[in-house]
């Protein structure tokens, strides 16, 4: 078990969503990639003080793995979709996308030169493929839950980079990280939740009044 | 040239309609039934070479020549393969593109035997065999060259060696996303659920069934007998990416090899018995996916 | 002593008037609690502000809190706008109250969202850690989305929607570019509680890793400027702007937008000293300065609704101030000088599309034709508020404007020069054709004239006339103030000075 495992894996689940129509399936594999995440602190900094690397692993998969997924599914059953919508890019061409942004952050990765800090060279690839992969989900999907997704990932994307690129930062700056996240989704699915009771839909392509 | 070196082709060309019978051994054991005996595959070929052919007046030479041309360009792929760590007949730097190719040519030549008879059902199953084809024979070449890039050589017989064959401690991760994606492609190519289902009889749901609908007698037996000696071929690549063999007893590698094919045989019934057919606009989805796993093997070895 | 428990009041006094105000029984109470509460906390803000234009910069905590004369101006400005805003919302509110449009619940939660977000924008202004700040600007994000929809309706919910999703990307962005701010220190050997602390990088910014601090800037640039509203991130504005009640729209427009181009303004020495002072990061900023104005010139010529047209000056007000940062020298001090003039100017004219709004009933410009005649202190407000927005001499924003014009022409930035000239004479022509109209048209439906209370004609004045006053004379302090604010971001003048009271060495 090491870093070079759960960043592939990490990769892997970011295909996943890309690929995948079935909301279901989408909230479960972010909540995966939440928790793989949450033990990429401990491999990566294996000399810190374990009560904080500890505290922080386990804080962040529970409330990835755990609390986020509770919150969006709730925010589903009321709104009563289990699929999403024609996307705008199909999926077939989402993968495509995925392969030529992952070869893209390879090279990207390599050029950032912050290889000397890096626990492993994987990890500043994952993280930026993680976060061209959350913009990618929000610009492309319909679905408000999957654009709350494609946040999540993109905010997965930019701690990856903090955890393993940061060797030290404050304690309390991780922890705004984490606070972050949950504020934003507990905001995003209390909105879904105004949107569904509105609108009678959760598909941000119709909200389309405001326009000019 | 060694003994030893015989063994691969004539284990394929002796073994491969086993592995058929191994399938539908497990598939029916699955499904509580007694099932067709280990051997009933040689008994169909004896059957079908005994018996005589018959030719629509529509056909030409290409119809003919069909089956006789894939079986000779799976046979030339046998000589290319190699087996349990020991190398191919013939091997030469490139030869990994050839084997490609001649598993296109294999199919080419099916393709269009089934379009002479100038039957629109023949020809439905046509283009979508090409156009799965079109998306797994990707998949198939950056699969192989992930495997090949750290070898550091582009002949099969070198990436499969006995130093490098299922070498999971170097190759690690690579290796996993390679034979996901490899089973993914043998399953398309051999007409296996989930992509194709190897026992119906529906014209909405044929692929490679159709295409050779008309054929029969000893054309029937050619063509059943490439298609085993292409599941063995292919088999034999997925077998040498993922069982790890030593580099002392050549004997105990390939009796490893050729029980990894046995064992995957028994997979590909297990998969059988366990999915159902997919949607044929999801087919492309399956494919493109294992391609990305392909592609995501060779970024990882290429940085 | 007594200063740095100044700066703890200045975030903590909000907290608890907001949380004083969830819990009150009747609106006219939460009303007025918010009004004591902001006026409160003006008052020490503006005491602190004072000291440290007086005797240097105030720290506290640590050095996590931290003020000088950059902030202390922001500070002072954001307060002055809150107040005002605070007694219009008093205004505003009691009038759909009296109408029977908002009830208990909403105005607590209104209360409760204003108070937080004043005190996350304060502890944005006070704070000396890069991180903590981002966390101010994340929770003002967070925080005033709910305050679009305090009246749910369809067009609200929509433009909610995108400001958060659209914000929370931006400053996600603005996360990612601290992270790589914090990994350029490597060289520096700071500790782990110092490694962001804007003390510490500044002076010794020569020692940053240029090329990790140009991609860090990026993607800073690109994150607070979403939140900043420059062109083209700018989507969510209009839709915020024109959706939320008035006061609501006084706050973005007239401080929130500001705090977060604050935030880039913080980071523009670090990426000059770190980049060799070749000015890469000026000419980004000029860039999109020009391409926000002229964006929103473009925009404005076809616009019907009164708050939406206001949104886009503002787009187009916080190029000009980009583009002042941009170009140094003086442009620096004339955009400090425009954050003034702009903000004043900009929540006026909320206050008077809000009022009129209700007065007429809707903010279509065709259906708020002959404001002068049914309210003549608000339309006095409206069409005196345009004009200023516009250039019109002799306001203020007249006076910063040509400021930056002669600061581009010092430095050469002859292209510049004739693009913003261009933006601006397109949203001149564009704006004056609706304001006219707008003061003195024929209106569709007769609206029986409203006499205006003397509150209101304070609120209408008291920017006006601070406005034409700027316009016409600099006084001495500002003056002051607004040289010491620019020097910090051009980093000349003196390094911090002495021992930090209450800071550990």
């Amino acid at each position: 078990m090491n870093a070079d495992l759960i960043l592939i894996l990490v990769v892997l689940t970011n295909l996943k969503l890309l690929a995948s129509s079935r909301l279901g399936a989408c909230i479960r594999t972010a909540a995966a990639q939440g928790m793989l995440l949450g033990l990429l602190p401990l491999l990566v900094h294996p000399h810190t003080a374990p009560a904080r690397v500890v505290g922080l692993a386990l804080g962040s998969a529970a409330l990835k793995g755990v609390v986020f997924p509770w919150l969006l599914f709730r925010a589903l059953r009321e709104a009563e979709v289990t699929r999403e919508v024609e996307p705008y890019v199909g999926y077939v061409t989402s993968i495509l996308a995925g392969i030529l942004a992952l070869a893209a952050s390879f090279w990207l990765g390599g050029r950032l030169a912050l290889s000397t800090l890096a626990a492993s060279p994987l990890l500043a690839p994952t993280a930026l493929f993680s976060i061209l992969a959350g913009l990618f989900l929000i610009v492309g999907r319909k679905r408000a839950v999957n654009q709350v997704l494609g946040f999540l990932v993109l905010e997965n994307g930019i701690y990856t980079f903090g955890v393993g690129v940061i060797a030290g930062i404050p304690f309390l700056v991780e922890l705004g990280v984490l606070l972050d996240a949950f504020v934003a989704v507990f905001v995003m699915g209390i909105a879904v939740y105004h949107i569904n009771r509105e609108f009678d839909h959760i598909d941000a392509d119709r909200l389309d009044r405001l326009k000019g | 040239m060694k003994p030893i070196a015989l063994l691969p082709p004539l284990l394929a060309l002796v073994l491969s309609p086993l592995m058929l019978g191994i399938i539908n051994r497990a598939k029916a054991l699955f499904a509580g039934r007694q099932g067709q005996p280990l051997l009933q595959a040689y008994y169909d070929l004896w059957k079908l070479l005994h018996k005589g052919a018959v030719y629509s007046r529509t056909t030409t030479w290409v119809f003919r020549a069909g089956p006789i041309v894939g079986l000779a360009a799976v046979l030339t792929a046998v000589a290319l393969t190699p087996l349990g760590g020991v190398p191919a007949l013939t091997a030469f730097p490139g030869d990994l593109l050839l084997f490609a190719c001649l598993l296109g040519l294999m199919r080419f030549f099916t393709v269009i035997g089934a379009l002479d008879t100038g039957s629109a059902f023949e020809g439905m199953g046509a283009s979508r065999e090409v156009q799965f084809s079109a998306l797994a024979e990707p998949a198939l070449l950056l699969a192989l060259a992930a495997i090949a890039r750290p070898v550091g050589s582009y002949s099969l017989s070198d990436m499969f060696s006995a130093q490098w064959a299922g070498n999971w401690t170097q190759l690690g991760p690579t290796l996993a996303l390679v034979a996901t994606a490899l089973l993914v492609v043998l399953l398309a190519e051999n007409a296996r659920l989930p992509v194709d289902d190897p026992n119906t009889h529906l014209e909405l749901t044929m692929i490679h069934e159709v295409m050779v609908l008309d054929h029969g007698g000893p054309d029937l037996a050619c063509i059943f007998y490439a298609a085993a000696l292409k599941l063995w071929v292919l088999g034999a690549l997925l077998v040498g990416a993922f069982v790890p063999l030593g580099e002392t007893n050549a004997w105990l590698n390939l009796t490893l090899a050729v029980g990894g094919q046995f064992v995957l045989a028994v997979v590909v019934g297990l998969v059988e018995s366990t999915m159902a057919r997919l949607r044929l606009s999801i087919v492309p989805q399956l494919l493109v996916g294992a391609g990305a796993l392909a592609a995501v093997a060779l970024l990882l070895v290429l940085r | 002593m007594k200063h740095e428990a100044l700066l703890w009041l200045v975030i903590l006094v909000p907290m608890a008037t907001g949380g004083l105000a969830a819990v009150l029984p009747s609106p006219r109470k939460v009303l007025g609690t918010l009004c004591a509460g902001v006026g409160v906390t003006a008052g020490l803000g503006w005491l602190v502000a004072g000291q440290v234009f007086v005797s240097g910069p105030v720290s506290a905590g640590w050095e996590w809190l931290y003020l000088d004369a950059l902030s202390a101006y922001n500070l002072a400005v954001m307060l002055l706008i809150y107040g005002l805003s605070s007694v219009y919302a008093w205004i505003y509110f009691g009038a759909e109250l009296r109408s029977g449009h908002l009830t208990l619940k909403q105005t607590r939660l209104f209360a409760a969202l204003w108070c937080e977000a004043l005190a996350a924008m304060t502890l944005v202004f006070v704070s000396n850690n890069l991180g903590i700040m981002w966390v101010g600007i994340e929770a003002t994000t967070l925080l005033t989305g709910f305050l679009i929809c305090v009246h749910v309706s369809r067009e609200s919910l929509e433009a909610m929607w995108k400001y958060i999703l659209i914000c929370s990307v931006g400053v996600a962005f603005a996360f990612m570019g601290t992270l790589l701010i914090g990994a350029a220190t490597r060289g520096l050997r700071l500790s782990a509680s110092e490694v962001l602390l804007w003390t510490r990088l500044q002076p010794h910014a020569a020692l940053l890793d240029p090329a990790l601090i140009k991609a860090a800037f990026i993607f800073l640039l690109v994150g607070y400027g979403t939140k900043a509203g420059l062109a083209p991130m700018h989507n969510w504005l209009p839709d915020a702007h024109s959706q939320a009640p008035a006061p609501v729209s006084a706050i973005f427009s007239g401080f929130m937008l500001n705090t977060a181009l604050y935030c880039v303004m913080r980071y523009v020495p670090i990426v000059e000293t770190a980049t060799g002072h070749t000015g890469w990061g000026l000419r980004l900023l000029i860039g999109f300065g020009l391409f926000s104005i002229l964006v929103a010139a473009a925009f404005i010529l076809f616009q019907h609704d009164l708050k939406r047209l206001l949104a886009y000056h503002s787009v187009e007000h916080l190029g000009i101030i980009t583009l002042g940062v941009g170009l140094g020298g003086l442009g620096t001090f004339a955009a400090l000088f425009h954050t003034l003039n702009h903000s004043l100017c900009k929540t006026l004219a909320f206050f008077a599309a809000g009022r009129l709004g209700q007065m007429f009933g809707s903010h279509d410009m065709g259906k708020l034709a002959g404001a002068m005649r049914v309210s003549p202190v608000w339309g006095a407000g409206i069409l005196g508020s345009v004009l200023a927005l516009i250039g019109v001499a002799p306001f203020a924003l007249f006076m910063s404007e040509l400021q930056i014009l002669k600061a581009a022409v010092d430095s050469r930035a002859i292209a510049a020069l004739v693009l913003f000239l261009f933006g601006a004479g397109v949203v001149f022509v564009g704006a004056l054709g609706h304001a006219i109209p707008l003061a003195w048209g024929k209106a569709e439906t007769a609206v029986k004239p409203i006499r205006a209370s003397m509150l209101e004609t304070l609120l209408v004045v008291i920017p006006l006339v601070l406005l034409l006053a700027l316009g016409l004379w600099m006084p001495g302090p500002l003056q002051t103030a607004l040289n010491e604010a620019a020097n910090v971001i051009r980093h000349t003048g003196p390094a911090p000075a002495g021992p930090l009271v209450g800071g550990l060495p």
